[in-house]
């Protein structure tokens, strides 16, 4: 099974892809039944918490290199969606998930892909700032290790903090316990972790719920320097920040997608009326 | 259940707010067309008196709306119903601005009668102040198709601004010496003319308030 392999194919990520018999798919962003363009594609994807369907028949096609925001009311499935898009959910006792989540051209879900190869390539932000108890050079560095990585760590390390403009406040004191830095730091450092392993797109659970205004507002920022490398699918509860940083929006409610749009349309115009019940704060 | 409860009493606030402004101007034409008629130069400068007051309202409008969007941070319709808020007053603001022109002409004709009929005036006047009227009650109804049809009777106004201009210049070519006066009337028709147009302006900021589309009403 070489899908998803530890290197980067020389070739590009067309090249990597191989099905379970071993025929290899041209896969990418517009190749066989992709949508042009997208970085990851959901297809009629059920997902249960045992009897209960939290997600249901969810289809949808992410746009590269593009921030997509999911947004809707506790509940509504957005986060069991997002953790489904890097078979998070499969850490989580009695979920079961069918369909499709298509990572170039190839199913992320088929029986033979490896989960750990899908999580490398599709990384994982959560709610809470999670650095490993360790310094916050081997923040950095033990992921990619573990993962394989071969490569200059000390280079690894200072481009992936200055990717999330970390360096400058950091770069002085590396030995240090990553639980010294504060909550913003700690976020943007679990970010760097994240954009070390070199992936494709990045899943973003609510990643500034539990950070001050100024923590925020640099994670926002942050993530318009990222959308050029990484396509960004992030959850908020926060309306104000899907409108700021995102370039489309998703709107999930009881477990169905209800409308996606440019966020600037869905925001001055949507098209369903729970959607313009729900950002206008007139949902109960 | 419906949230929002001090964010909708404020958009309701405003929409008094509004109310009061466009029946204000809206008085305000008529007001100054009774004095044209009547040359009553006291209601003539009631109308002066009372733009004072539409632009004080206008302004305290403007300054509720800034602090609703700073508060609320509001989005889709109700951020259209916001900005539209905002373009509706500074309509309004102009319209009785013409009211006052129109008060003016009042104070003209009562010192200097212009011999021959006002009619087509008196009409493009109570023609606007009906579209005003109309326009305020889509506004206030979100009713895209009163706005639409109230739109379509600028062509009243400018059919009547155009047959008066034509009036005025043959007054004009019997009476070269009354050039003065004849231009200054010329002038008058072209504000209620405008006037029409702003109105036509008010119907557009509905249409946008309720569907998102920008329309261009009576090209």
């Amino acid at each position: 099974m070489k899908f998803l392999t530890k290197k980067r194919p020389a070739a590009g990520p067309l090249e990597f892809a191989t099905t379970m018999d071993g025929a290899t798919t041209r896969g990418g962003a517009d190749a066989g039944s992709v949508e042009a363009g997208a970085a990851l594609e959901a297809r009629q994807l059920n997902i249960f918490y045992g009897d209960f369907c939290a997600v249901h028949d969810l289809s949808i096609a992410f746009e590269r290199r593009k921030v997509t925001a999911l947004i809707g009311p506790s509940g509504c499935g957005k986060s069991t969606a997002l953790r489904a898009f890097n078979r998070m959910n499969e850490l989580i006792r009695g979920v079961r998930t069918e369909g499709e989540v298509l990572f170039h051209g190839v199913n992320t879900y088929d029986p033979a892909v490896d989960p750990v190869q899908v999580r490398r390539w599709i990384g994982m932000v959560f709610q809470k700032p999670n650095p490993f108890s360790k310094s916050i050079y081997e923040n950095i560095a033990w992921g990619a290790r573990i993962n394989g990585y071969s490569g200059d760590f000390d280079e690894l390390v200072e481009s992936s903090l200055k990717q999330v403009a970390l360096w400058d406040e950091v770069k002085d004191k590396l030995k240090d316990s990553a639980y010294a830095l504060s909550g913003g730091q700690q976020q943007r450092l679990c970010i760097a972790r994240a954009v070390a392993l070199k992936p494709e797109i990045l899943l973003m659970d609510e990643p500034t719920s539990a950070l001050d205004p100024l923590s925020t507002a640099k994670i926002e920022a942050l993530l318009d320097e990222l959308k050029k490398r990484y396509t960004i699918i992030i959850v908020t509860h926060n309306m104000q920040q899907a409108g700021r940083v995102s370039d489309r929006t998703a709107f999930m409610l009881l477990g169905d997608l209800v409308e996606y749009a440019d966020t600037k349309e869905l925001f001055l115009n949507p098209r369903d009326e729970r959607t313009e019940n729900y950002i206008s704060g007139r949902f109960g | 259940m419906i949230t929002r409860i001090q964010f909708n009493e404020e958009l309701t606030r405003l929409h008094h707010d509004i109310l009061s402004m466009g029946t204000r101007v809206e008085n305000d034409i008529l007001k100054a067309l009774d004095a044209l008629r009547s040359g009553d130069i006291d209601l003539a400068k009631e109308v002066k008196a009372s733009d004072q007051l539409v632009n004080a309202l206008q302004l305290k409008i403007e300054d509720q709306v800034a602090v609703l969007i700073a508060t609320q941070q509001p989005v889709a319709r109700d951020l259209r119903e916001l900005v539209t808020m905002l373009k509706f007053t500074d309509q309004l603001e102009r319209i009785g601005d013409y009211a006052v022109h129109l008060a003016k002409a009042a104070k003209r004709q009562a010192e200097a009668p212009y011999p021959r009929s006002l009619e087509r005036l008196a009409v493009m006047a109570r023609t606007g102040s009906a579209m005003l009227h109309d326009a305020i009650a889509a506004f206030l109804s979100r009713d895209e198709a009163l706005a639409r049809v109230t739109a379509t009777r600028d062509d009243e106004i400018d059919a009547n601004h155009k047959a008066f201009i034509k009036e005025l210049l043959d007054y004009l070519r019997e009476y070269p010496d009354q050039a003065v006066q004849a231009t200054k009337l010329i002038a008058t028709s072209g504000y209620l003319e405008r006037l029409g147009d702003h109105v036509t302006n008010l119907c557009e900021c509905v249409v946008y308030m309720v569907s998102g589309a920008h329309a261009e009403l009576n090209d």
